[in-house]
């Protein structure tokens, strides 16, 4: 033989016939195997595995009551209770999660500027600090507005701040709330991996376990 | 400062675990889409005999582009119409217990094509908008349907380079096998971890809540780890809730943070390796994987600067104490500012589409950056079609290689002629035009209306419309949604779904023609005047082209709105 061997025949093209079954029975076998055995199986499997965080890591009083969830952030400065209680970042949904989130204004716009001005100037008015002088600092990480507008997380310093203000509207001493809030900050678990946080709801709930009324 | 550099070992470790991982999951992925055996055969091979009688098709059935390209229109079509008759019934359900009604005719069809298109942009708010049968079953149908769809293209695409008779493999073949061997198995398994780091699972919809200050708050639950696992491996980008993976539920901590970093990146990473694997060439994958991670570093070192960068808009505000904490409007406190953004970067340049924080509250650098990736939408873009671009660059970067230095243009034996430059270009080119057309009609025909707002404002909505139809068009899925521009009307729904469907199937239509020109041609041996493609010196060479190519695109645009942001916005 000479030269290059001669490329094989291509195949016949299928009948559209063909076309139409194949495209529909797997479309068919699709939707059972990705749409209804996938999410079933795992939901089998993590119900038994781990199911508290599967349910929604709900948190409850002695009595039983849902409280909220761990991991869904509240409005924490309303009603009688919220001078007593540390409160979590603001939310530009009111934390309604019917809502779903919320995207802050960009960073070049006034947008910017007036909403976190008017976070800050209802922070003064509230005296979230505890800390009567009207410059009091406040962390920015407490001022801004999440991405989820439900973040339940502060960091340390911006949980500390609110110790003054929490102490004065309860009948509990500095030095416990202290120890209460190291007791709940979450560490990375390794180093930098992350960064140290305390969940504000679950701090509440603690505080309020404390005072006997949650 | 407060930026500590040591705060980077994670991510670093992150990447590190993705490329040792690579060539082996690579070589896996390839062999899924050859004639040869693999782990499980044993139990899948019967199972998918079984799948193709039913279908009423084998493997030795192979088809030539055309037909492959209407069999996958076909099922994709297919997806489309179930989708939106889906979402437009999704009350007739009986049982709903979220009392969801159907969808606007215009915002289902958007639904659907962006969820069958590998988009997964959205023009709704989850919680009050969709069925729990929408989001617990129709919608991740689609997050395995598309990507199949990606990966069977680019299994398609690669065996144009080793074939002789014109044919490029059965896409019914490919579909089911990519989800019996790499979909279905992973997506189990990783929804499984992400249970283990604290994602809910359940069929319950959800709870009421008893706040302790008083009211009532709805706790929204379902098969949130579910769909969060196949959504991120697949390049899909779809959340569960309207705050996507910046939601605590579905992202509650670095460690998950982390993790869906790992499952966005490991197809797109190790699909080079897939290539070479089938090609039968070892050396071949790295050009890519080089060329890739270039290109993401520098995405991720810029990112991580601009973020961690006082505003100065804020360092007028007297009461807020230091910025050294990073940028924290539109963030979540417990990823720590590394891991966020390798997350958002790795989301939006694997064309995923997810979101972590807030894109609209970032640095003009920081949206800029983001806006490249869906430029290029190679480096390394979405599952199969990334890598289908990417070689377009290649094909493109050699032919042009070679006319500068008078070689013979030539990849893995096959010659690269006119014809193939003009498919490659039709899939490069098709982009900016479905990107600033709709842009500049949504401007000129009154769909948005800049009058009113401040010149930062202007630049941050015409900066949101330009990375709407970018995102829309690189089949992203991420959104900047700025508060000037209301995109639920008709006009963005029905541009929106136009230019998800060119900007998915005009790509593959180019990939697969131009696997079919080099499948009916003979494979020569290398000769004395062949480019090797397998050095330092090509790698950097093909860097430097897909950038220059794309900012030469480009660059007008990006000086309109994420530019003037910074030079004229403050």
């Amino acid at each position: 033989m000479s030269g290059p061997s001669r490329p094989p025949a291509p195949p016949p093209a299928l009948r559209w016939t063909t076309h139409v079954r194949a495209g529909a029975v797997f479309l068919v076998l699709a939707i059972l195997l990705t749409g209804v055995a996938y999410p079933w199986v795992v939901t089998e499997v993590a119900q038994v595995i781990a199911p508290a965080t599967a349910n929604g890591s709900l948190l409850r009083c002695p009595n039983g009551t849902i409280v909220g969830s761990a991991d869904i952030a509240q409005n924490l400065s309303a009603g009688k209770a919220g001078p007593g209680l540390f409160w979590a970042r603001p939310s530009l949904t009111d934390y309604n999660t019917t809502l779903g989130a919320e995207s802050p204004p960009g960073p070049s716009d006034p947008e910017l500027l007036a909403l976190l001005n008017e976070t800050i100037a209802w922070m003064n008015a509230e005296n979230a600090t505890g800390n009567s002088s009207p410059n009091a600092v406040l962390p920015y990480w407490w001022v801004a507005p999440s991405a989820s507008s439900v973040d339940p997380d502060l960091t340390p310093s911006a949980v500390l701040v609110q110790i003054p203000r929490v102490s004065a509207n309860t009948n509990l001493s500095v030095a416990i709330l202290m120890g209460l809030v190291n007791d709940h900050i979450t560490e990375p678990p390794l180093p930098y991996l992350g960064v140290a946080f305390v969940n504000v709801l679950e701090l509440d709930i603690a505080l309020l376990a404390l005072e006997g009324t949650c | 400062m407060g930026f500590d550099i040591r705060s980077l070992w994670d991510i670093f470790a992150l990447v590190g675990i993705v490329v040792a991982l690579a060539p082996w999951f690579g070589r896996y992925l390839g062999r899924v889409y050859m004639d040869r055996p693999l782990a499980g055969d044993s139990l899948l091979l019967p199972l998918e005999s079984a799948i193709y009688r039913l279908l009423g098709t084998s493997p030795r059935q192979s088809m030539r582009a055309r037909e492959y390209m209407l069999a996958l229109l076909g099922v994709n079509l297919g997806l489309i119409a179930f989708l939106f008759l889906f979402l437009l019934w999704q009350a007739a359900l009986p049982g709903d217990p979220t009392g969801a009604p159907g969808l606007r005719w215009d915002l289902a069809l958007h639904s659907a094509v962006s969820f069958t298109t590998n988009t997964n942009f959205t023009h709704f708010t989850n919680e009050s908008q969709l069925s729990f049968a929408s989001l617990t079953t129709a919608w991740p149908v689609a997050f395995f349907v598309s990507p199949a769809t990606g990966l069977a293209v680019a299994a398609a695409m690669v065996r144009g380079f080793v074939r002789r008779d014109g044919t490029l493999g059965n896409f019914y073949v490919d579909m089911v096998r990519s989800l019996t061997r790499v979909l279905l198995p992973l997506a189990v398994l990783f929804a499984l971890i992400l249970v283990l780091l604290g994602v809910p699972q359940t069929f319950t919809a959800f709870v009421t809540a008893h706040p302790i200050t008083g009211g009532t708050q709805t706790i929204y639950l379902g098969t949130v780890a579910s769909f969060q696992s196949a959504s991120l491996l697949g390049s899909n980008g779809g959340g569960y809730y309207a705050a996507n993976m910046a939601s605590p539920f579905a992202n509650p901590s670095a460690v998950s943070d982390l993790f869906g970093t790992f499952v966005m990146m490991l197809i797109p990473f190790s699909t080079p390796f897939a290539f070479s694997t089938i090609v039968r060439r070892k050396g071949e994958a790295w050009p890519y994987l080089a060329t890739v991670l270039i290109v993401f570093a520098v995405a991720v070192g810029v990112f991580i600067a601009y973020q961690a960068a006082a505003n100065p808009l804020v360092s007028g505000i007297a009461a807020i104490g230091s910025q050294s904490n990073g940028y924290p409007v539109g963030q979540e406190v417990r990823f720590g500012l590394s891991d966020a953004s390798l997350f958002q970067v790795a989301s939006v340049y694997c064309n995923v589409g997810a979101n972590n924080m807030q894109i609209g509250a970032l640095s003009p650098i920081g949206q800029l950056d983001l806006l490249f990736g869906m430029f290029t939408q190679a480096t390394p873009g979405g599952v199969g079609t990334g890598f289908g671009m990417l070689l377009l660059f290649g094909v493109l970067a050699i032919f042009v290689g070679g006319l500068m230095v008078g070689r013979t243009p030539e990849y893995l034996g096959k010659k690269i002629g006119t014809s193939h430059v003009r498919w490659a270009a039709l899939a490069i080119l098709v982009h900016p035009a479905i990107i600033l057309v709709p842009t500049a009609v949504a401007f000129l025909g009154g769909f948005v209306s800049l009058a009113g707002l401040s010149p930062g404002a202007s630049a941050h909505a015409f900066t949101s419309v330009l990375y709407e139809f970018t995102s829309e068009a690189a089949n992203n899925g991420s959104a900047l949604s700025a508060g000037q521009v209301n995109d639920t009307t008709p006009f963005f729904n029905l541009a929106g779904a136009a230019v998800m469907f060119l900007g998915r199937y005009v790509p593959i239509w180019a990939m697969l023609m131009i696997a079919e020109l080099f499948a009916k041609e003979e494979a020569l041996p290398p000769g004395p005047g062949t480019l090797k493609t397998t050095t330092v010196t090509y790698t950097l060479y093909l860097t430097l082209f897909l950038v220059i190519i794309t900012a030469l695109i480009f660059l007008p645009v990006m000086a309109l709105g994420p530019l003037a942001q910074i030079v004229g916005g403050h």
